[in-house]
């Protein structure tokens, strides 16, 4: 029962949308916007589960002195006055929590983000190197690219680098994402059939694998 | 006498009206307005078509009596020849156009009543539905032959083949194993096909005694990632090996929990790392700075934009469809290698069609093209 | 010479480098020119053939991490249906910060209008949740979807939403987008209700956006900075309020026409350090044959 139960249900909810897809008709679209507003209702569920997860994981790390436990303090605090200054302001922002938000997270996130740009450099200087002639063609291909994003690219060769970069990210590239697009989507086709069908059970812990 | 006099002059009088020329279409006038529930919707509009029409905005006018009064409910370019007007459903209504031609406005005689409905089929994505079919077919079709034992060859996937020797290192090496399934919900099929894979991963650790971590950035994802690992330690004989830690949740921001999780990488240098899942911008501050720990990192996605990231940074990518394959080739049970199987037929037949429709449009044919225009 | 030793070089000299690089014309502007590519110039062509009948949706589709690169499009796109008085609906569908990015811009750029009114020419209907709930919902009725305004004042007196009942009033819906949102936009808005949709994306995302460029679901892409630079020069050269604004220097320094400096000299540093590692990975090749 506690395998057959949750097949069952993921039969049932599977395909519906896939009949939702073609049938319009207001009784059956009516169901489907249910089930897309139930999802939203099950994540909101899901997070106070998170959170207590992090305050448990957090404590604990705390309470044994555990390797790195003064991060925790750290994370544990800035939980706590988020938390207070979000709830505080009820349905609107509160001041200090936009304050912390503009001059704190948001200029964290942007450094996070920022940091793509050196690992692009130290990945790129890693992997563009010409072992043979596939590899070449890569780091060619690549050099273009990046001299066509640049002005100094259509400076040196008279504004021959932009239209080739362009002509590579809308050909070769497209080509070969549609491959990959189409490529992926078969499998997630594949593999939610199996799941609607009961056949791929090993997400639920219960494959027999 | 008098009467067939009376009826050869009739009969002349509607031979020469016959023969007299037809009165002008005024260049721009709007004709044979038609109004129709809109086919194929949930009964949420009704779709006016006409012939010729101004280049310039005709007022769409409704009412719910013929006899009017007619308000304004839209505009569109005369020459569109169509244009869908929501409403509610079941009520009856009447519409006519009102334009402008020169300094001179018209306005078309009413057309009505009609009423939005609500079908039962959307006609024009027949196509998917038939290639729904086709691949419904094609899974089951497959599942029955590997259920009834025919071999199905499925070419060998380096990745996959990777993760047992990966758990094995770090059971080696005694150091932690990282699994990061992805930053996006349950409800994406890459993070299920990633928690597959994680369960084979926890079987492994379960067995071979190795400390795995799954850090989780989606709350949903993090309970079904919890579910998973304490169902396969069970699975493999060692309920008590199984921590409730070793499935944590770090936090719903993007870069936060990028940069909670290269914290966790560089502090307690894991032997492994695998990031198998759907991925954004975050892929390549996880895979380089797993790199840089010297970690053999197992990376799978579907999200093009992040395999170039993987390839460079990890020893082994899934790519695309592979990511999908994993679970049914772990298992190497023959019903999950049906489904592979189809999927494979699926894509030869997609590259037949392709290959059929850029031939018949070399020749000038659109009929492929139509017949797989989506909507 | 050890080619071997070069060639790992410590990835740290490469942040230096690079940090160097970004740092420098930051403090030093240098004004490289600009070239307009085709898809960027479609969705200007676009906006410059819409007036003040027509209606468009700015999504704003991203957070705090990729401000640096999609605010300044945010800013030149409202600019430019602005000056042609498009009407504007901005919205946020994004969870994490979209609204206030969409806060921060509107508020940036409409005060530099004196004849724009609110309600009247743009309005800010906020976050909505469930991306493609929210963007099917759309096709019935906008309002439906957003009663309220950011602000909470509801949006059924506000004389723009006749002008913006559901999709077949808006001209064009401009998602500028991180993640996956602006791909829901083409997927489902475009495709399943033929709206045409542009978007604007950080530049690492931008290589996905091509197929469908391609396949005519999109009609214009704006890719991170360099899109972003592109159509602030189309609006410097075409009209002489724009000239006169990014002359200013606060909003030079944060334009992308700006960062592009930064961009050029930080890809010129990869290059020269491709080239460099190729260079030490044949010497060694070579010295180890020798051996």
């Amino acid at each position: 029962m506690r395998r057959t139960i949750p097949l069952v249900i993921t039969f049932l909810i599977g395909l519906y949308p896939i009949f939702a897809f073609f049938v319009p008709h207001g009784s059956i679209s009516g169901a489907n916007d249910w089930l897309d507003s139930a999802l939203v209702i099950v994540a909101a569920f899901a997070l106070p589960l998170g959170t207590v997860n992090v305050v448990m994981t957090n404590t604990t790390k705390l309470k044994r002195k555990s390797r790195g436990w003064q991060y925790s303090i750290v994370l544990l605090a800035g939980l706590t006055v988020m938390a207070f200054y979000g709830l505080v302001g009820g349905t609107g922002v509160h001041p200090s929590f936009q304050w912390m938000f503009v001059n704190m997270v948001s200029p964290l996130q942007a450094t996070m983000f920022a940091l793509l740009s050196f690992y692009v450099a130290s990945a790129a200087y890693r992997a563009f190197r010409a072992r043979n002639v596939e590899a070449t063609i890569l780091l060619i291909a690549a050099i273009i690219v990046m001299m066509g994003r640049i002005p100094f690219g259509d400076m040196m060769t008279r504004g021959m680098m932009t239209p080739l970069s362009e002509w590579i990210m809308s050909i070769p590239n497209a080509a070969a994402q549609r491959g990959i697009i189409i490529g992926a989507a078969l499998g997630a086709a594949s593999m939610s059939i199996r799941i609607i069908l009961g056949i791929e059970t090993t997400y639920l812990g219960t494959g027999k694998d | 006498m008098k009467t067939p006099l009376l009826f050869i002059l009739a009969a002349a009088a509607v031979v020469l009206a016959s023969q007299a020329p037809a009165p002008a279409v005024l260049a721009g006038e709007i004709q044979g307005l038609r109004a129709f529930d809109s086919p194929g919707d949930g009964g949420e509009s009704v779709t006016l078509e006409w012939e010729g029409g101004p280049s310039t905005l005709v007022s769409i006018m409704r009412s719910e009596s013929s006899g009017g009064p007619f308000e304004e409910v839209g505009t569109t370019i005369g020459t569109d020849g169509a244009y869908e007007d929501y409403v509610e459903e079941g009520r009856p209504y009447y519409y006519r156009l009102s334009y402008r031609i020169g300094d001179q406005d018209y306005v078309t005689a009413p057309v009505g009543p009609v009423a939005a409905r609500s079908n039962w089929f959307r006609s024009y994505r027949l196509n998917a539905l038939v290639l729904a079919v086709l691949m419904f077919s094609l899974v089951i079709y497959y599942i029955n032959a590997a259920k009834r034992g025919k071999d199905l060859y499925i070419r060998r996937i380096s990745g996959i083949s990777a993760i047992d020797e990966a758990v094995g290192r770090a059971t080696e090496m005694g150091k932690k194993i990282i699994y990061i399934p992805g930053i996006m919900s349950i409800s994406d099929i890459q993070t299920i096909a990633s928690l597959s894979i994680l369960s084979h991963v926890a079987k492994q650790t379960a067995v071979y005694g190795a400390d795995i971590e799954v850090p989780n950035k989606d709350p949903l994802t993090f309970t079904a990632a919890r579910e998973t690992v304490k169902q396969a330690y069970m699975e493999a004989g060692r309920p008590d090996q199984f921590r409730e830690d070793m499935v944590t949740y770090i936090t719903y921001d993007q870069f936060a929990y990028a940069a909670a999780v290269s914290g966790k990488m560089v502090r307690e240098r894991p032997a492994t790392n695998f990031l198998i899942g759907y991925f954004f911008a975050e892929s390549l501050i996880l895979a380089e700075t797993g790199q840089s720990t010297g970690a053999i990192q197992i990376a799978g996605t579907a999200a093009p934009t992040q395999l170039p990231f993987f390839v460079t940074t990890c020893d082994y990518t899934l790519m695309g469809e592979e990511l999908y394959a994993a679970s049914a080739y772990l298992s190497k049970e023959p019903i999950l290698l049906g489904s592979i199987k189809a999927q494979d037929i699926a894509k030869a037949l997609i590259i037949v069609t392709i290959l059929v429709g850029i031939v018949a449009y070399f020749f000038g044919s659109t009929v492929i093209r139509n017949l797989l225009a989506s909507r | 010479m050890n080619a071997r030793k070069l060639l790992y070089v410590d990835r740290r000299v490469i942040y230096l480098l690079v940090a160097i690089g970004a740092l420098v014309p930051i403090i030093r502007p240098i004004g490289l020119p600009t070239v307009p590519t085709k898809p960027v110039q479609q969705l200007f062509n676009k906006i410059e053939s819409l007036g003040p009948d027509d209606t468009v949706i700015i999504s704003f589709d991203y957070g705090p991490s990729s401000e640096p690169e999609l605010n300044p499009m945010a800013q030149s796109i409202l600019r430019h249906c602005f000056q042609r008085r498009v009407k504007v609906l901005v919205m946020a569908l994004f969870p994490l910060g979209g609204v206030n990015m969409a806060i921060d811009q509107l508020q940036a750029v409409a005060d530099e209008f004196d004849d724009i009114n609110y309600g009247v020419d743009f309005v800010n209907l906020g976050y909505k949740d469930g991306a493609q709930a929210a963007m099917k919902r759309m096709d019935i009725s906008i309002e439906s979807l957003f009663p309220a305004d950011v602000n909470g004042d509801p949006t059924k007196d506000m004389p723009i939403m006749a002008h913006a009942r559901n999709y077949d009033d808006i001209a064009v819906v401009i998602s500028l987008a991180t993640g996956i949102i602006g791909e829901y936009w083409v997927n489902l808005v475009n495709a399943q209700f033929g709206v045409p949709v542009a978007v604007g994306c950080t530049a690492v995302s931008a290589p996905k956006y091509y197929a469908y460029l391609r396949a005519g679901q999109m009609m214009s892409l704006l890719g991170g900075l360099k899109g972003g630079s592109e159509y602030e020069k189309l609006l410097v050269d075409k009209y002489e309020f724009a000239r006169e604004l990014y002359e200013q220097p606060e909003i030079k320094i944060t334009s992308a026409m700006a960062g592009m400096d930064v961009q050029s000299i930080v890809h010129v540093i990869i290059i020269v350090f491709i080239i460099f590692g190729n260079t030490m990975y044949f010497i060694m090749k070579r010295q180890e044959k020798a051996r």
